[in-house]
């Protein structure tokens, strides 16, 4: 039994709980009585129509958003109470942007640093060298002198990968990563992601990427109008969706 | 220096009319100076549309000259050179009138409009071409495309750096003062050299000062509210 | 014209430096020196200013932002006279005009300076402050790792304009009677008497001069910086659309 860095011991198989999650934008429902949970090494795809909510609800895991009434739960701790320490929570909930959002004046190596060695309070050698080892992993070790600007959007996207996955944390969370991609770069990012889910890493993807939740995800949640709607395995959710939502959002995609 | 602030000073008849007549002269002459501003200003930015290279050139020159040398020594150049350039009759019918009023606002009006012509420009400028054609393949001629869809999107753009030179043209008249033109510093300068309540008086006339930038600002805030492009 | 000309041959030490060595500096000299001094002091506190002006914090924003409204509201003439009349009093002895004048542009400066290096700190991409706080990275580590260098990069240009003009705001020494270049200006007018024109149109050809080519120089700033920038970060590309086709004939298989 090993210990969270909260001292908690691991006792919930789960990783991520979602509690009757409600956030309203002034008079806008944006999340309705959310409730779901992400177990442990599981891989989630949320999808649905756009402004259903799917960004806003990963976003409230790691608090860029907030929420108005529910509980979350995030590796055996509330993330809500008082005495929590918001950065170095932050630190252990890995996020991917879709406009991969990476700091244009730094290198890429030292982009992947900033945060280990200012948050994590790692050595600055150290932290080189495990930053090239997730360099490596993403197949860009020989861009480590680079500048953003220099990368392709595909390129750009896999070192925001690597900068979250520095940080060790337990658990990604992917806000529509490819969705800002020209379509010969989404392969690549996807097959880090694969590779990712291969190894064990807990996941919560919002994307369109219909073949990666076919090919890697453990369950898809639908989502709509900030209601979770219906979950269920890739093939139940693809060949039989239960709701008429669902129904009516899979025909969509399909007539065109 | 005397130990209490005493404001009842300042109501004395002579210094209230001096800060009476100084607050005037100070809103005449941002109001004439304003005026020469973006009737010229607007000018100056049409011109440079017409795409004539020489038109271009003498604006930018205009432009360039207007901004890189200092208020001061526009008015400088204005009351004291400008004079001596003219013929002798018209040099005695200016000494004669409050030629100070008439180069201050000349010189303060004719700067700003080299601003307020850039202000237009680049509100202009950064209107994307695909309205001008858009306009032009519904039928509307390249007059009507630039009164109709062009300007009023492009004031909508540069009316917030309008609105901050406006202040700046308020904020400049006070250098009239140097000339001699009795408007709210000058007399501030006759109200401390004569009564020696120096932090009063200054504290009235940075008060006017800073209510009056206040109100334009404010004034542009609501213009720009009211005429604002609605979004979803 | 031949009158400039000989007006420069004959005064222009006067006006470049004063009457130094025989006197004090005076003339451009004072002018650069007002300029350059100025702005430099004035900068650590824009800074500051600028982080004020953005805080969450309530009580730190306000009183930064009255700063900042009343420097922008009130004339640099009465801000000098202002300080003409206090410093010495807060001090306890006379200021000297350059003194002064140097005290009007640093406050002045600090102010317009942390509008545009404010500026510069909201016209970043809101990705790049929620990326680093969603990396861990605390408020201040995120300004001043991520934010403030790229906020002063972005923004050299209009400190370079900022800094032309300071040095139009150091004519208003005038008022005061510092030896700067418009002061020694009217010293020349004063002796020669029938020539204003050209002794004032040297004096902006001066000043022309000197700030054209600052501006000039910012202008090629502003497109080396443009170019530098371009390319970095997603565009704003329609999600893509998915393949449920190929999923279903996938599952069917």
């Amino acid at each position: 039994m090993t210990l969270t860095p909260f001292g908690n011991s691991i006792s919930s198989p789960n990783m991520i709980t979602f509690d009757s999650v409600n956030k309203w934008y002034g008079s806008y429902h944006a999340l309705a009585d959310v409730s779901a949970e992400v177990a442990r090494g599981e891989v989630v795809v949320v999808c649905g129509p756009s402004g259903s909510g799917k960004s806003t609800l990963i976003r409230t895991v790691n608090r860029l958003e907030e929420i108005q009434k529910g509980k979350i739960v995030f590796d055996g701790e509330d993330i809500h109470v008082p005495k929590l320490n918001l950065n170095q929570f932050r630190a252990r909930v890995g996020f991917v942007f879709q406009s991969f959002n990476l700091f244009p004046h730094l290198s890429v190596l030292d982009n992947i640093i900033v945060a280990p060695v200012n948050v994590l309070g790692a050595k600055r050698a150290q932290a080189r060298i495990h930053a090239r080892e997730l360099l490596e992993r993403v197949g860009l070790a020989a861009k480590a002198d680079a500048f953003p600007g220099q990368l392709s959007g595909g390129q750009q996207q896999r070192v925001a990968i690597a900068r979250a996955l520095a940080m060790n944390p337990p658990a990604m969370l992917f806000d529509e990563p490819t969705s800002a991609l020209d379509p010969e770069m989404v392969g690549e990012v996807l097959q880090v992601m694969k590779s990712l889910a291969r190894d064990g890493m807990t996941m919560i993807c919002v994307t369109h990427e219909m073949g990666f939740a076919r090919e890697v995800a453990d369950r898809v949640w639908f989502m709509d109008h900030g209601r979770l709607i219906e979950t269920g395995t890739p093939e139940d959710f693809f060949l039989r969706p239960q709701s008429e939502r669902a129904q009516k959002f899979l025909s969509d995609l399909r007539s065109h | 220096m005397n130990s209490k602030l005493d404001f009842s000073v300042l109501l004395d008849p002579v210094y209230r009319h001096w800060i009476f007549d100084g607050i005037v002269t100070m809103l005449q002459l941002t109001a004439f100076a304003w005026l020469l501003a973006i009737v010229l200003g607007t000018l100056l930015a049409l011109i440079r549309m017409t795409q004539n290279r020489w038109a271009e050139r003498a604006v930018s020159v205009y432009v360039e000259y207007h901004r890189n040398v200092p208020m001061l020594v526009q008015i400088f150049i204005w009351y004291f050179g400008v004079p001596t350039l003219l013929s002798p009759a018209v040099q005695h019918w200016i000494n004669a009138q409050r030629s100070e009023f008439l180069f201050a606002f000349i010189a303060v009006g004719m700067c700003m409009a080299a601003y307020m012509s850039e202000d237009l420009r680049s509100g202009i400028r950064s209107i994307p071409k695909s309205q001008l054609e858009a306009s032009r393949a519904l039928g509307l001629s390249y007059l009507q495309a630039f009164r109709l869809i062009i300007l009023p999107q492009a004031v909508r753009i540069a009316l917030p750096t309008l609105i901050s030179h406006t202040v700046l043209l308020f904020k400049n008249t006070s250098l009239a003062m140097a000339i001699g033109v009795a408007e709210l510093t000058y007399a501030t300068r006759e109200i401390e050299s004569q009564s020696f309540r120096t932090i009063e008086i200054y504290i009235v006339a940075t008060s006017i000062y800073l209510a009056i930038s206040l109100l334009i600002m404010a004034a542009g805030a609501g213009l720009q509210h009211r005429y604002r492009i609605k979004a979803r | 014209m031949i009158d400039i000309i000989n007006i420069v041959r004959d005064n222009w030490i006067l006006l470049l430096i004063g009457q130094y060595p025989n006197g004090p500096l005076g003339g451009l000299a004072i002018t650069l020196l007002l300029s350059v001094a100025g702005l430099a002091l004035a900068f650590p506190v824009s800074i500051l200013l600028a982080i004020a002006r953005v805080s969450p914090l309530r009580w730190i924003r306000l009183p930064a932002t009255v700063v900042v409204y009343v420097v922008r509201g009130v004339p640099l003439i009465m801000f000098i006279f202002w300080v003409y009349f206090f410093v010495p009093l807060l001090i306890g002895s006379t200021v000297s005009g350059f003194t002064t004048m140097l005290i009007t542009l640093v406050i002045y400066q600090a102010a317009y300076l942390a509008e545009v290096i404010r500026a510069g700190i909201e016209g970043l991409p809101r990705g790049q402050s929620e990326a680093a706080r969603a990396l861990g990275m605390s408020y201040m580590q995120t300004i001043v790792n991520i934010i403030l260098p790229q906020a002063l990069y972005n923004m050299l240009p209009a400190m370079v304009s900022q800094f032309v003009s300071t040095i139009k705001e150091t004519s208003l020494g005038y008022v005061i009677s510092v030896n700067e270049l418009t002061f020694a200006a009217n010293q020349v007018n004063s002796t020669l008497l029938t020539k204003p024109f050209p002794v004032f149109m040297l004096l902006a050809l001066i000043y022309f001069l000197l700030c054209f080519s600052l501006s000039q120089f910012a202008h090629f700033l502003e497109r080396r910086i443009s170019k530098k920038r371009a390319g970095v970060g997603a565009g704003n590309k329609k999600p893509a659309e998915p393949d449920v086709n190929l999923v279903i004939a996938q599952a069917v298989e």
